[in-house]
């Protein structure tokens, strides 16, 4: 991998390194992949069931991301832009494992026996089992709403649900992980 | 914003996050191998380009051969016959002649009001001032 115009990648801005991996530095790239995977992979992690199916993902996100970067046409937009490219791989790999997002499952099962204070209390450190109790809707829109802090709307337009479905989930998402993360509650 | 809204938003921002177990280089090799297969896609599509380009080339070669001779004489025919054709119609070039000769006759005068007029509306204009 070659960079060009880079004495020391490490100290390089963001919108520097973007600019060089529009312009096919694959070294540039690779420090942005750095700076920016433990973001990406947490997020889809969030998202899916297991760390391998996430990881796998990701990687998949960032190709994408390096096939498209000449489409950004600000890097500060990247962030936002490469979300929306992660969530679009997410959906892609679910419906190719004929996940259903537009049905909301009601026979979640919150209400196990797991799902004792005891357990519920244990589970207020880990909230990423609490959120592998949702359904993958769920998950999806929780996450996006309150892990990435977007509007409803904006879910709508990353995912392309329906708004009254993205409420639902998000509401009843946050709901099942109140019931399980605060005991209180 | 409830409560526990912000604690869940709280949760989210300090979950930590997965640490750099070779993803990175796996990244890296992926894009380096994509981007191997789309150089090597691309020499093959210059490869057929020529390919197909000397082809085309070499069947206009065989096609000029066989009937350009014939071919050249009968454009050579046509131009000719075009040629007469023009040449036995003096009329018309004539009268476009006569027609350029009273425009340029009657082109003086008009520079001539022209210039008085523009000359006049400077002098009105001054005198206003």
């Amino acid at each position: 991998m070659a960079s060009r115009g880079f004495t020391h990648l490490a100290e390089a801005t963001e919108a520097a390194l973007i600019i060089a991996a529009q312009a096919k530095d694959q070294a540039a790239f690779g420090e942005l992949v750095k700076r920016r995977q433990g973001w990406a992979r947490a997020l889809l992690r969030r998202m899916c069931q297991s760390h391998a199916e996430a990881d796998d993902l990701a990687q998949e996100a960032f190709i994408k991301a390096w096939d498209r970067l000449r489409d950004l046409e600000t890097p500060a937009a990247f962030p936002g832009w490469f979300r929306r490219i992660a969530v679009t791989t997410f959906l892609m790999a679910k419906r190719r494992q004929k996940a259903v997002f537009e049905e909301i499952d009601d026979a979640s099962p919150i209400a196990s026996e797991d799902s004792t204070p005891e357990a519920a209390a244990g589970a207020k450190l880990d909230l990423e089992r609490a959120l592998a109790r949702l359904s993958d809707a769920e998950r999806l829109c929780v996450t996006l709403n309150h892990g990435e802090g977007l509007s409803h709307s904006e879910i709508v337009e990353i995912t392309g649900l329906p708004l009254g479905t993205v409420k639902s989930h998000v509401l009843r998402g946050t709901d099942k992980l109140r019931r399980l993360l605060d005991p209180d509650a | 914003m409830t409560d526990f809204d912000a604690l869940l938003k709280r949760s989210f921002a300090e979950a930590p996050e997965p640490a750099d177990d070779g993803f990175v280089v796996n990244v890296g090799h992926a894009v380096a191998k994509r981007e191997a297969g789309l150089k090597v896609r691309s020499y093959m599509q210059y490869g057929a380009i020529t390919i197909g380009a000397a082809a085309v080339s070499w069947g206009l070669y065989a096609i000029a051969g066989a009937f350009g001779q014939e071919l050249m004489a009968s454009v050579g025919l046509e131009v000719a016959r075009a040629h007469a054709a023009v040449s036995t119609v003096p009329d018309a070039g004539a009268a476009a002649q006569g027609f350029i000769q009273s425009m340029g006759a009657g082109l003086t005068q008009i520079l001539f009001v022209t210039a008085a007029l523009a000359g006049g509306a400077v002098a009105y204009r001054a005198t206003q001032d």
